[in-house]
């Protein structure tokens, strides 16, 4: 668990930082992602670790919770985690000048996060398909439609 | 895989996923190989997702320190889970431009601890469900000291005590929301340990018996003769007022809503008298009809526009009415009589009070103002120009009686019939029908707001005729 954790961390969490355009509010979601997959494998036989597909499903879900907009009586505090020496300064003003990130946070959420688990986690298709619980036959065409409409707004956007 | 639908006349027979991402096989991966070679729009196509692909795939990451690692593992990992796992047995590599996880197929088996190690299961449970939702789900803030939880069981002294669940747990970490209410206090009882001495003072106290949980019973203070006290006040017939005489001042100016006054008992001839207060209704009353006259009076100063009068430069009554001729409003409409016999000087000099802003043109006359344009019209100004048919430009004076109008004379022009309607904008109200007045003709615009004039022409050309140009800057 240890070696897995320590070797995806990375990865999730620049996932999250990218699915939800905010390099600060990433770390205590991929934290809960973490714990999440964690406290689930006491159900799961032994000999089980986490699984990364797992972790990105519920850094996914936790992403739009966090993205979701809430009501004004529904209106929580965002959990934060300051973690020592993260984000650096230049990776916050690189995460907020990137063009191409700019055109990612104009996409929507599902959009959004097909096309970073694919391009940039460089996910499976089967494993894409069960983190964004889409049937693998439909995700041709899903993905086609979010790199469509990527393109155009990078176009849009990069002058 | 193929799609077999036409956008914008644009070939959309292959999908570029399909291709990049090696989803085609067998047949149609023939297929997609000679499409691609002749249909020039989807090859295009293919290569732009490519693009697209490779630059988010080029992403950079974020680096992640091995502090930061290890808090995070910390923060993420449960300590059952973790247990004996000190700290990390080998160094983290600094993260790469393209992050690259192996799947972890021959690891060790994960930790994994039986459950039955956990001493009890509910105390367990209770720690988990408090620690991942400290206080935004729970109402009021966990007692520091561990409460009894197993105060009927008989054998409490197997519970192990309650350790803290996360040892690094920053502060930061779900704090509670600035516009939830406060929690309520603590309810910790206080130790009975040892009774505190009351406190000697100096001065024997005499104890007066409070009650604050007692309710009240309206029927009882129906009940109490409360009138006929008042009514038994005889009129103070001495000089002297007493103590009961403020005393009834200050409860006959209680409001009829507020509680009843507890009956005062004998003890409170002692209780400190209460200061006797002036009606200052009337007082209230005073000042606020005068607030409210001065704004109504500053209302109609600003509405009959009396005060920009007065600021332009000592309006007389003369001075209004000559600015009232030439300026007609639009509810006032000239009469025969102003056209019949139109004022001795219908010149600009006719009203002194309107200053001159711009004067423009060579002075040629004989021409005739057929049309306004409302030129461009945005939030900064609106532009206005009037084409002119004629040999040249005539002599044209801008002026500017007020903050809300400006006027535009045309010196031996005929500007009557020009069609001044659906001319409104940000910066104009309406332009008023132009009035002819002898050989000059006046067209009046009404503005919406102040606004800075700025005025030029335009020579005769092409298509176009002379022209003035009138920009209604915003102030």
């Amino acid at each position: 668990m240890e070696r897995e954790f320590y070797s995806d961390f990375p990865l999730v969490l620049n996932y999250v930082a990218r699915l939800m355009d905010d390099i600060d509010g990433a770390a205590a979601v991929t934290c809960a992602a973490f714990r999440q997959i964690a406290d689930g494998l006491r159900h799961r036989p032994a000999g089980e670790g986490i699984r990364r597909a797992d972790v990105l499903r519920a850094a996914t879900e936790l992403s739009r919770q966090s993205l979701r907009p809430r009501r004004w009586f529904r209106r929580r505090p965002t959990p934060q985690v300051i973690l020592e020496g993260f984000p650096q300064a230049e990776a916050r003003r690189a995460l907020r000048r990137d063009t191409v990130q700019r055109a990612l946070s104009a996409l929507p959420f599902e959009a959004r996060a097909m096309i970073l688990l694919r391009d940039f986690v460089k996910l499976s298709y089967d494993e894409l398909a069960e983190v964004v619980d889409v049937p693998p036959k439909k995700l041709v065409h899903a993905l086609d439609r979010s790199r469509a409409e990527f393109g155009e707004i990078y176009d849009y956007i990069k002058f | 895989m193929t799609t077999s639908s036409f956008e914008r006349n644009r070939c959309t027979r292959i999908s570029p996923s399909a291709v990049l991402d090696d989803r085609l096989d067998g047949k149609d991966l023939e297929w997609a190989r000679d499409h691609l070679r002749r249909c020039e729009a989807c090859r295009e196509r293919v290569e732009d997702f490519r693009e697209m692909l490779l630059r988010v795939g080029r992403l950079p990451s974020a680096a992640v320190g091995p502090a930061a690692m290890d808090e995070a593992f910390a923060l993420s990992i449960p300590d059952r889970l973790r247990a004996g796992v000190g700290s990390r047995s080998y160094d983290i590599a600094p993260a790469q431009p393209m992050p690259t996880v192996p799947v972890a197929a021959d690891l060790s088996s994960p930790l994994r601890p039986e459950v039955t190690s956990v001493p009890d299961l509910l105390t367990e449970l209770e720690r988990e469900i408090f620690r991942d939702e400290p206080v935004q789900d729970h109402p009021t803030r966990l007692s520091p000291m561990p409460e009894p939880l197993y105060s009927t069981m008989t054998e409490p002294d197997e519970i192990e005590p309650v350790r803290p669940a996360e040892p690094v747990q920053p502060l930061s970490f779900y704090e509670p929301a600035p516009t939830e209410p406060e929690p309520i206090e603590d309810v910790v009882e206080p130790e009975l340990a040892a009774p505190t001495q009351p406190e000697a003072f100096p001065i024997p106290l005499r104890e007066v018996p409070v009650d604050s949980h007692r309710e009240v019973e309206p029927d009882d203070w129906a009940a109490q003769p409360e009138h006929e006290e008042w009514t038994r006040q005889p009129e103070p017939v001495d000089a002297e007022p007493s103590r009961w005489d403020r005393l009834a001042a200050v409860t006959s100016e209680r409001p009829v809503d507020q509680e009843p006054v507890l009956p005062i008992n004998e003890e409170s001839e002692v209780a400190t008298p209460i200061a006797p207060k002036k009606p200052d209704t009337a007082m209230r009353i005073a000042v606020g009809l005068g607030a409210a006259a001065c704004v109504l009076l500053a209302a109609v100063l600003y509405e009959g526009g009396w005060l920009s009068k007065v600021v332009t430069g000592g309006a007389t009554g003369t001075k209004v009415a000559a600015t009232a001729s030439i300026r007609p409003s639009a509810t006032v409409r000239p009469s025969a009589t102003v056209r019949a016999s139109p004022p001795p000087s219908p010149s600009p000099t006719a009203a002194p009070a309107a200053p001159v802003l711009f004067t423009l043109g060579n002075g040629v006359g004989g021409g005739t103002v057929f049309r306004i344009r409302p030129g461009t019209a945005v939030a900064g100004y609106t532009r206005l120009v009037f084409d002119i048919r004629g040999s040249g430009l005539p002599t044209m004076i801008i002026t500017k009686p007020d903050d809300l109008h400006v006027g535009v004379t045309f010196q031996n022009t005929t500007a009557a019939g020009v069609p001044v309607n659906g001319i409104h904008s940000y910066q104009v109200a309406g332009i008023e029908p132009a009035v002819q007045q002898g050989a000059d003709g006046s067209i009046t615009i009404d503005l919406a707001r102040p606004v800075r004039v700025t005025a030029f022409t335009l020579a005769a050309t092409g298509s176009y005729a002379w022209r003035l140009v009138v920009d209604l800057h915003t102030s």
